[in-house]
């Protein structure tokens, strides 16, 4: 167990390195994420002017849910590791995993690990030069429960973010080229996780179905709990339907990594 | 000129018979674009289900304005994106030296290599996109108004195109451009928003500094209330200034290529 803990550490700290390397890149990313907190922060001023709550939050609560939701990109989110995958699998490096004592899912998974580690310490920094002129259009709920719940949520929600860019990696297997299909998918991720607007802000009916579909545990979950968009009384239900997607995710994972393996032919020395 | 156009034409023709080998890639590239306009007119109608109104403009001038912001980007998308694109990446994988090798000027041949169709087909929704709006909103511009906004999205074509050269030609500069040109996405957002909800601070940096603003309510002021000749000049002296920008940093930057192929 040990040493099989060693290998996803080393790792971990192979895919620190790597993502220390991109450092400024990563900064650069996240000032710039600062450019979409004021396009956020212009249109839902513009949109409040006329009235004084939208969907029975007021403008702070609105501008909390954004600033929190940028926050959890940089900390949980997915960025490029199903594009990673892809090319591993399209140039042949991921034959150097299939002779070694390495389970490939846990390897890439120890290496989103630091990197979120990595880009969820770097947006701290645009965040505290922004932090002067933001924090007074921040209202975050007293609740000391809503911080605990936030913890599982926020974990499952890293799996379940992992999981369906390790899917799309996958597809490589059967596709050329993936970044069509991971691009589509960011366009229905950004609605149904709430991404473009807070969830409850579509009609009831769409919002309903929603909660059953992995995207709304991607990202607004966990915000939702934190923002006070979601109560006591919807947070347990919803821990439990983000486990049962993630056991659903991994089993896909296993799925398609057994099935594309048979597909793969290994080339060359 | 006509040596650029015939080099220009070349590439395209490429680019199209490249497409249509694969016409699947094509497809999903198309419904990619689509997908991502609906995003934007859907949360559109979202706001706009629970308010009339964002500084003063109603649901279809909105729309409107979208429209017009996507039809630029789209144009962009078909016409220079994967160049640029790939450019930051050649730039750093040292594959850049094929276009420091090729008879003609550097940034024009490795900006315009790539023609993608699908950004071309989304530009007709785009178009769909605007003409619905107007229609909503009563509008008959006639063909002079029509002309002026067909050469005020071209000016709006320029400003996009400089911003993201300026963008990528980070890459000389950092290890890698991934993510800084992703600040390109992030400043056509601001074209998104009518000038009026921008005040203050913001207004003097994205309306006055950044040409993000000005980029699309130019045109669709154009249609909603007319020709406005101040707007007029403001968006092409902007984009001639944008413009003579990219083409600076993009030469500083080639200066400290060192190429890193073998």
């Amino acid at each position: 167990m040990r040493v099989a803990l060693e290998k996803y550490r080393q790792a971990f700290l192979v895919g620190l390195q790597s993502n220390i390397v991109y450092r400024w890149n990563f900064a650069v990313r996240g000032f710039f994420s600062l450019f979409h907190l004021a396009v956020v922060f212009t249109l839902w001023g513009a949109a409040f002017a006329g009235s004084a709550s939208i969907g029975g939050f007021d403008l702070r609560q609105t501008l909390t849910y954004f600033v929190t939701l940028l926050v959890l990109q940089f900390l949980i989110s997915a960025f490029n590791e199903d594009y990673q995958i892809s090319e591993e699998i399209r140039n042949g490096l991921i034959n150097q995993f299939l002779l070694k004592p390495i389970n490939y899912f846990l390897y890439r998974f120890s290496i989103f690990v630091a990197a979120r580690l990595v880009t969820g310490t770097l947006i701290l920094l645009p965040l505290a030069v922004a932090l002067p002129f933001i924090h007074d259009s921040l209202v975050f709920p007293a609740e000391g429960w809503r911080y605990a719940a936030a913890l599982p949520a926020l974990l499952l929600s890293a799996m379940i973010q992992f999981s369906i860019a390790y899917c799309f990696g996958m597809l490589t297997f059967w596709f050329l080229e993936i970044q069509g299909f991971v691009i589509l998918s960011m366009a229905v991720e950004a609605v149904l996780g709430g991404q473009m607007f807070p969830l409850d802000l579509m009609p009831e009916p769409v919002f309903r179905v929603a909660q059953y579909l992995p995207f709304f545990y991607q990202m607004y979950f966990p915000a939702a709990i934190l923002t006070g968009r979601l109560g006591a009384d919807q947070v347990l239900p919803g821990l439990a339907i983000q486990a049962c997607w993630v056991v659903a995710l991994l089993a896909v994972n296993q799925l398609l990594w057994v099935r594309g393996l048979r597909r793969h032919t290994a080339v060359g020395g | 000129m006509l040596h650029y156009l015939k080099v220009w034409l070349a590439s395209a023709r490429y680019s199209v018979t490249r497409t249509m080998m694969f016409r699947g890639d094509f497809l999903v590239w198309s419904l990619v674009e689509f997908f991502w306009m609906g995003v934007n007119v859907l949360m559109v109608s979202v706001i706009y289900r629970h308010t009339d109104s964002i500084a003063g403009w109603n649901r279809n001038e909105m729309l409107l304005l979208l429209g017009t912001s996507m039809l630029i980007q789209r144009m962009l998308m078909g016409f220079f994106w994967s160049g640029i694109f790939e450019m930051g990446r050649n730039v750093r994988s040292g594959n850049f030296d094929f276009f420091l090798a090729q008879p003609g000027n550097v940034m024009f041949m490795a900006t315009t290599r790539k023609v993608d169709p699908d950004g071309l087909v989304n530009c007709v929704v785009a178009a769909a996109l605007v003409a619905y709006s107007a229609a909503e909103l009563g509008l008959r511009p006639g063909p002079g108004a029509i002309a002026l906004y067909g050469c005020m999205l071209l000016c709006g074509l320029v400003i996009h195109y400089s911003i993201l050269v300026l963008s990528v030609s980070a890459v000389f500069w950092l290890t890698s451009a991934q993510g800084v040109e992703g600040g390109y996405f992030t400043l056509a957002e601001f074209s998104r928003l009518p000038r009026e909800a921008f005040r203050g601070v913001k207004s003097v940096l994205f309306v006055w500094l950044l040409p993000v603003v000005v980029v699309s309510n130019a045109p669709a002021r154009v249609l909603l209330k007319g020709f406005d000749p101040l707007w007029a000049a403001w968006l092409a002296g902007l984009a001639g200034l944008w413009f003579a920008l990219a083409v600076l940093v993009f030469h500083r930057g080639l200066r400290r290529y060192a190429s890193a192929s073998s």
